[in-house]
């Protein structure tokens, strides 16, 4: 929104030292930000009115044309002109050697086709005041020679643009009057709000009887109206657009721009129908299937929850959002009915929304205006219309229809000043706390330690209502920054620890740190084409409702496909490299999270996992290197992984090589290798593996464990024996390795060294190669120790076939 | 005899020491080692030895043969150019270790985590997918409050008996504050770290993936005054100790009174630069006494308890510490960037 500082100045008072920037900064730290402060003489700096002297041809160009121009200085300026309007004793803007025009054209001394020309003659356009381009902006001629151009205008004033977004509380600070009253608290100056002259506007002359009927008085809390006659459309004076311009808002005519000019003046918005098109006025719900051409010249769709103004036949106007074209103010309009009123907020911001539609009605509308605003209001319009259209009258009875007068019964607040000290932590002296609050517009009482607070109409429809609401009133005006600091004194209590956080930030470093991966954040987001191509089934996923793009409209429920994408966008500059996320999936069962407390729905499935994948061009290995990283992670936090077949079988995992990350007989996850021809198909050029787990399953049993205790050291050698057996390829090491481990208890230890498949072998065949460690409390000796490997290998062969490998 | 080795060996290295190119050593080779040479000569003579003599002798000589072999072939592998003269460069790098890295976000969330919990805070984790309650209503931002104007929502295609659709992805980690008061009750203190959603497109400053640290505390007697003091000693162990807060009036809906707080830009101090575009002040968080209505919510007696609020925008912290002016880097993948934290 924009303020204009000599319209705020109507009605506050600003003392000379005090700058518009210092203005602007008291205003961004008390009351809203202040985003930009334009001087608007600075926009035409070094743009002064010149008289054409003399015209004469360019000697070697024929469109272009020499002029003498006196702007008041010592010298006449030669300029050359390529405009054809001009004639000698005009008065025109030219902008001098060193001006920046609007447009961000700079004037420099130039030498036009052999020609010295010292500045320009300016068209509208160039000055950044409308399209005209036709030919040099021609002023009257009154305009004082050598006169800066912003004089002229009389653009003195200062533009203040405030951040709407942090006015979504004070529906009183959308108007000039209002954002001079905040003005007047801060600066603690006089304030005089506008009061309507009694006389001019109950004096009625004609006999219109305005038909009015509030049909849906839930969604109108006041209909305010008023007919004018002997009305002539036309420009509004000057002083009226200036200000309009100054508020950003274009000068149409004089019966818009007084409704515009009210609405930011006071914060009301007011609408103008042309009489004559209007045969009754309804205030009504809108009937299914009627469409509306609004004054933007777009033809909307009603829908039987927007409230519209209607005649006996049609509608006339979206209420509080934007008029219609059939009963829009014209050139030929001679008799008008103003519309001063107040619509539900709620409604106002579902139609604005419904329709697409903000305009700076509906947005004033949205944050519930002061419904008392409305006469004043429609007072001012009146007023302002008398005085600008002389043969101007008022032709009905006011009319003021105000059902949701009960809705807005005067509020007071009791503030106990000791409760004020308290949550400020200060106290801020009895009468600083009145003065503030009066010079709000609050009224007072004073009842011992307590005030009694009576809060204005224009604070009172949704932003005031409790003690907190003064409490912020009373602190930001004397200012947060006036307040001392003060730490809290509390109990001396260490904090419940977050487990699943220690876990899930020990882990990050192992894995960074031990696994040599990289952390990525990737997006919750996944798209239906991405999962396709991973035959991944989507049709459990949570889907966004209004996703923004077509690759992110669901809701992940592994790490994996977007980590894949991690290979893809990296695979072209790195040989070898990996990495890993921990976050959130979805899923589509319920968790046992509430939505609410009273609610037996409960939220979806949520859980942090952890996502590897690692990516090679060397094709050997890389699955086995998968499981190196899950088993360093778990024997980093004393957890003993085991690797199982895998159950679930993801679509996109190489048959072959896929397996269950197993600890304490539970499975937590799967280390996989992207299938070859799947791979290809996503566009991954290298080999690539992936392994995903849950941080909550792993949390689990991570508690569950014992703290390790320290082991003595074996006091003797131990005795290492080497075995190499071949099997069939189907026999699984986990199998063999705990038939093993567990055949004797002085066999302590069985380390796998060596995996062979084919060649000698012979088909479906392998060689699997342990140490095997036996040790006791005393010297094993070999003769004993042979006995018992003699032993396993029959056992071995008995159960799998194994046969002792001798080459 | 053992003596006469022993003098002969030294003769001969300090002869190969003086050596200086390929031909001289050739020549030394053969005078001493070769199929006539000194040595060889001696070794020859052995044989008149007694058996006992030629056992102890015999090994010595051979020692020193294999010795003075090998010092031919180093002196040899010098020349060549194939040994270094003995001088290592001791500016040359040292053989890399792999070595991983954790993101800069983690990196600035663990810090922040930590200041707390050394305050006596808790860390909790909230749903990333939250109800429209605890995302808005609980939060004093019933249906059609303008105040949702300020947040682009993402809703979960998903409705409820009612028809309603009561999913969203949250959109700020307020959406826990009401949860933490309904767990713990009062007094309490915790903070809130995590990821939040705002449904509108990316470029170079917006992200709809973005995170942010949440902060409450609830007790007998808790001021705003008390707020400002937390905030500051969290603006100085961020920035340094000379680092100042400033508050200022904003609107949200759950707090009352409700503030931004800037900080000193730590690029120019205050003076004003490119950083904070000449005001001095960066705007980093945004702070409140929580509303009545959402103490209320959260099952806590607003007469008996006060309590203040707090949310730091982590990715703008990232963001400034680290100099990143690409907000879409946080969410990239691009291991350039993974690998310099």
């Amino acid at each position: 929104m924009y303020l204009s500082l000599n319209w705020l100045k109507d009605f506050v008072k600003i003392p000379n030292n005090i700058s518009s920037e210092e203005l602007a900064a008291r205003l961004t730290l008390h009351t809203v930000e202040v985003e930009n402060i334009t001087d608007q003489a600075k926009k035409f700096d070094k743009v002064i009115i010149g008289k054409i002297l003399e015209i004469s041809r360019h000697p070697n160009a024929d469109r272009l044309q020499l002029t003498k121009v006196d702007v008041g200085g010592k010298e006449v300026l030669n300029i050359v002109c390529g405009a054809s309007n001009i004639e000698v004793g005009q008065l025109v803007p030219v902008a001098m050697i060193g001006a920046v025009l609007p447009n961000g054209l700079e004037i420099k001394e130039a030498e036009v086709r052999g020609e010295k020309s010292q500045g320009m003659l300016c068209a509208a356009d160039e000055l950044g005041l409308g399209d005209d381009h036709s030919g040099i902006l021609i002023l009257e001629a009154n305009a004082k020679i050598g006169q800066s151009f912003a004089k002229h205008l009389h653009l003195d004033d200062t533009i203040f643009e405030v951040d709407n977004k942090s006015l979504t509380n004070r529906p009183d600070l959308w108007s000039h009057m209002g954002m001079a009253r905040e003005i007047s608290a801060i600066l603690s100056t006089k304030f005089t709000a506008y009061k309507p002259s009694e006389k001019k506007h109950k004096k009625i002359t004609g006999g219109i009887k305005l038909n009015v009927k509030v049909e849906a008085g839930d969604l109108c809390n006041r209909y305010m109206a008023a007919a004018i006659e002997g009305i002539k459309v036309e420009s509004s004076p000057n002083w009226m657009q200036q200000k309009l311009i100054a508020a950003g808002v274009r000068p149409i005519n004089n019966i818009v721009d007084i409704t515009n000019y009210v609405m930011l003046e006071l914060g009301q918005p007011m609408h103008a129908f042309d009489q004559k098109l209007v045969d009754k006025i309804i205030i009504r719900a809108a009937k299914k299937g009627e469409v509306l051409e609004t004054l933007d010249g777009n033809k909307r769709n009603l829908a039987e929850e927007m409230l519209v103004i209607a005649d006996s036949k049609k509608p006339l106007a979206v209420a509080g959002v934007m008029g219609g074209a059939n009963s829009e103010i014209s050139d030929e309009t001679t008799s008008i009915v103003f519309e001063s009123a107040n619509f539900d907020f709620v409604s106002t911001r579902k139609t604005s929304q419904k329709l697409n539609l903000r305009t700076e009605s509906s947005m004033r509308f949205e944050k519930g205006i002061d419904p008392l605003l409305a006469e004043t209001a429609l007072a001012r319009a009146i007023e302002l219309t008398l005085e600008i259209c002389p043969k101007a009258s008022i032709v009905s009875e006011i009319i003021d229809i105000f059902p949701g007068k009960k809705k807005f019964l005067s509020k007071q607040i009791q503030l106990r000043l000791d409760w004020l000290q308290k949550i400020i932590g200060e106290d801020l002296g009895k009468g600083r706390v009145i003065e503030i609050l009066t010079n709000l517009g609050f009224e007072i009482k004073e009842k011992n330690d307590e005030l009694i607070v009576s809060v204005p109409s224009w604070r009172a429809t949704r932003d005031i209502s409790i003690a907190e609401d003064l409490a912020e009133e009373v602190a930001r005006i004397h200012g947060f920054n006036n307040i001392r600091s003060l730490m809290p004194k509390v109990e001396m209590l260490p904090p419940e620890k977050n487990e699943e956080r220690t876990l899930e930030r020990r882990i990050k470093e192992l894995l960074s740190k031990g696994g040599n991966l990289h952390e990525v954040y990737n997006y919750s987001f996944v798209g239906e084409d991405q999962l396709k191509k991973l035959f991944i089934d989507s049709s459990s996923y949570l889907k966004l409702a209004n996703p923004i793009a077509s690759h992110q409209t669901m809701m992940r429920q592994t790490l994996v496909p977007n980590l894949l994408e991690n290979v893809k966008n990296n695979q072209a500059r790195f040989k070898e490299f990996g990495l890993f996320e921990v976050g959130s999936v979805f899923l589509s069962i319920d968790s046992e999270i509430k939505k609410d407390n009273q609610s037996n729905d409960n939220l979806p499935y949520q859980e942090k996992r952890i996502g590897i994948v690692l990516a090679s061009d060397n094709k050997e290995g890389l699955f086995r290197k998968g499981k190196g990283i899950v088993e360093l992670l778990m024997s980093s936090l004393n957890l003993e992984v085991g690797w199982k077949i895998d159950e679930f079988s993801f679509n996109w995992a190489d048959k072959a090589e896929v397996a269950d990350i197993s600890v304490a007989d539970k499975i937590i996850g799967s280390v996989a290798k992207v299938d070859n021809k799947i791979a290809k198909n996503i566009g991954l050029k290298k080999e690539t593996v992936v392994i995903e787990l849950s941080l909550r399953q792993l949390l689990a049993l991570y508690k569950k464990q014992n703290v390790k205790l320290f082991e003595e050291f074996e006091k003797f050698p131990p005795l290492v024996r080497d075995l190499a057996f071949v099997i069939n390829e189907n026999v699984l090491y986990s199998d063999i390795r705990a038939e093993i481990i567990n055949f004797n208890q002085l066999i302590k230890k069985v380390e796998l060294f060596d995996v062979f498949h084919g060649g000698k072998l012979g088909e479906n065949k392998k060689s699997l190669a342990f140490h095997v460690v036996y040790q006791a409390d005393r010297t094993l000796t070999t003769a004993e120790v042979d006995q018992i490997q003699a032993e396993l290998l029959k056992r071995l062969e008995e159960r799998f076939e194994a046969k002792i490998r001798n080459f | 005899m053992k003596e006469k080795l022993e003098k002969i060996k030294n003769e001969i290295l300090e002869n190969l020491a003086k050596v200086k190119s390929l031909e001289e050593w050739q020549n030394l080779e053969v005078k001493y080692l070769g199929r006539k040479g000194v040595f060889t000569e001696i070794l020859r003579s052995l044989t008149g030895l007694s058996i006992e003599e030629r056992k102890t002798i015999g090994k010595l000589a051979n020692d020193i043969k294999l010795e003075l072999q090998e010092n031919f072939k180093n002196v040899a592998e010098i020349l060549e150019g194939k040994k270094s003269v003995g001088f290592v460069d001791p500016t040359l790098p040292g053989i890399k270790l792999p070595q991983g890295h954790i993101h800069p976000m983690t990196i600035v969330q663990n810090e922040l985590e930590d200041l707390f919990i050394s305050m006596g805070f808790m860390v909790l984790d909230g749903p990333e997918m939250e109800s429209d309650y605890y995302n808005f209503e609980a939060l004093n931002i019933p249906k059609h409050h303008p105040a949702r104007d300020m947040q682009d929502t993402f809703y979960v295609d998903k409705k409820n008996d009612e028809g309603e659709l009561d999913l969203v992805m949250r959109t700020q980690t307020s959406s826990m504050q009401v949860r933490a008061m309904q767990k713990y009750g009062a007094p309490m203190r915790c903070v809130i770290p995590g990821r939040c959603f705002r449904s509108e497109a990316t470029d170079v400053r917006h992200e709809h993936t973005f995170y942010q640290l949440e902060g409450v505390m609830v007790g007998e007697g808790i001021s705003l005054a008390n707020m400002k003091s937390v905030l500051e000693t969290v603006a100085k162990h961020l920035y340094g100790p000379e680092t100042q807060v400033r508050l200022r009036p904003k609107f949200y809906p759950f707090v009352e009174p409700g503030a931004n707080g800037e900080v000193t830009c730590f690029i120019c101090g205050g003076k004003g630069c490119r950083l904070c575009k000449d005001t001095g002040w960066l705007e980093i968080f945004g702070s409140g006494m929580i509303h009545p209505n959402v103490l209320k919510a959260g099952g806590i007696d607003a007469k008996k308890y006060t309590g203040f609020a707090f949310g730091f925008g982590l990715t703008r912290l990232v963001m400034l510490k680290y100099g990143i002016g690409d907000i879409r880097l946080l969410q990239s993948d691009d291991l350039r960037f993974l690998e310099q934290f």
